[in-house]
């Protein structure tokens, strides 16, 4: 939805939530995000904590407010029809292990 | 000579206006990473910013953020003009809420935000005069936290 301006960015672990109280309390610098929650909230909370990047699940809508916002903080967004179970085994099963550094990024 | 801070900047906060909240603590981000402060420690301000923000855009009607920079600390100050906080004790254990559905689906209001602000800075003070509003002063020191 709103590309990555590298493709060399490195992934320190996964957070997955829609609760943004929970991110910013709990989200290592250099995540993965993956949430339901489609709105520029989510971006802004992502580049507060130093978020790689955002994946929006279940192909949800996202709105033009939450791309500008991604632009604006430079957060790619990507979206995927998967369930945020399906998506968190995937993610799992590639080797994208939870605050792990020098994992890299899954293509 | 009275002593001056570093710097001192005020970033204000209109109460429901959910598009824009989270604005007034990006510019708190950007302002302390160009003096200089350690990423670690802004990152800590700008998480109790954040959720700060949050709370005077979901509860109050206006506010502000003050941003004192100096030489050992950053002192923040987050005033807002609104219903107050009835129970302050109440309010700070985690999960207590009195936010809105329209908090919730923006994926705050679950009771979360000031626990994280008070685990994020050094010092914490809330005070509060129902029907008028409430007043939170942040105090960060400026060497990196040596706990997680």
């Amino acid at each position: 939805m709103v590309p990555a301006l590298s493709q060399e960015a490195e992934l320190g672990g996964c957070f997955v939530a829609d609760l943004m109280s929970d991110v910013l309390a709990f989200a290592r610098e250099g995540s993965l995000l993956l949430t339901g929650l489609t709105t520029d909230q989510t971006i802004r909370t992502a580049a507060v904590k130093r978020l790689t990047a955002v994946v929006v699940i279940q192909g949800k809508q996202i709105g033009s407010d939450m791309i500008e916002a991604a632009r604006d903080e430079g957060i790619p967004i990507y979206r995927t029809p998967l369930s945020k179970y399906e998506a968190c085994g995937l993610l799992m099963q590639a080797g994208l292990r939870p605050y792990r550094k020098g994992v890299t990024c899954l293509q | 000579m009275e002593p001056t801070p570093l710097c001192h900047h005020e970033f204000p906060i209109l109460g429901r206006a959910y598009f824009l909240g989270g604005r007034a603590s990006t510019s708190v981000k950007r302002v302390l990473g160009e003096v200089g402060v350690d990423p670690e420690v802004i990152q800590r301000i700008c998480v109790a910013c954040y959720e700060a923000e949050m709370n005077v855009v979901l509860h109050a009607r206006s506010g502000h953020i003050t941003l004192e920079v100096w030489d050992d600390r950053v002192e923040v100050a987050v005033v807002d003009q609104g219903p107050g906080i009835e129970n302050i004790t109440l309010a700070l254990q985690p999960g207590w809420s009195s936010a809105s559905e329209e908090a919730r689906s923006l994926g705050f209001g679950a009771g979360m935000g000031l626990p994280n602000i008070r685990a994020q800075a050094d010092d914490m003070q809330l005070d509060s005069v129902k029907g008028q509003g409430a007043t939170m002063h942040l105090v960060f020191r400026r060497e990196a936290a040596a706990d997680e």
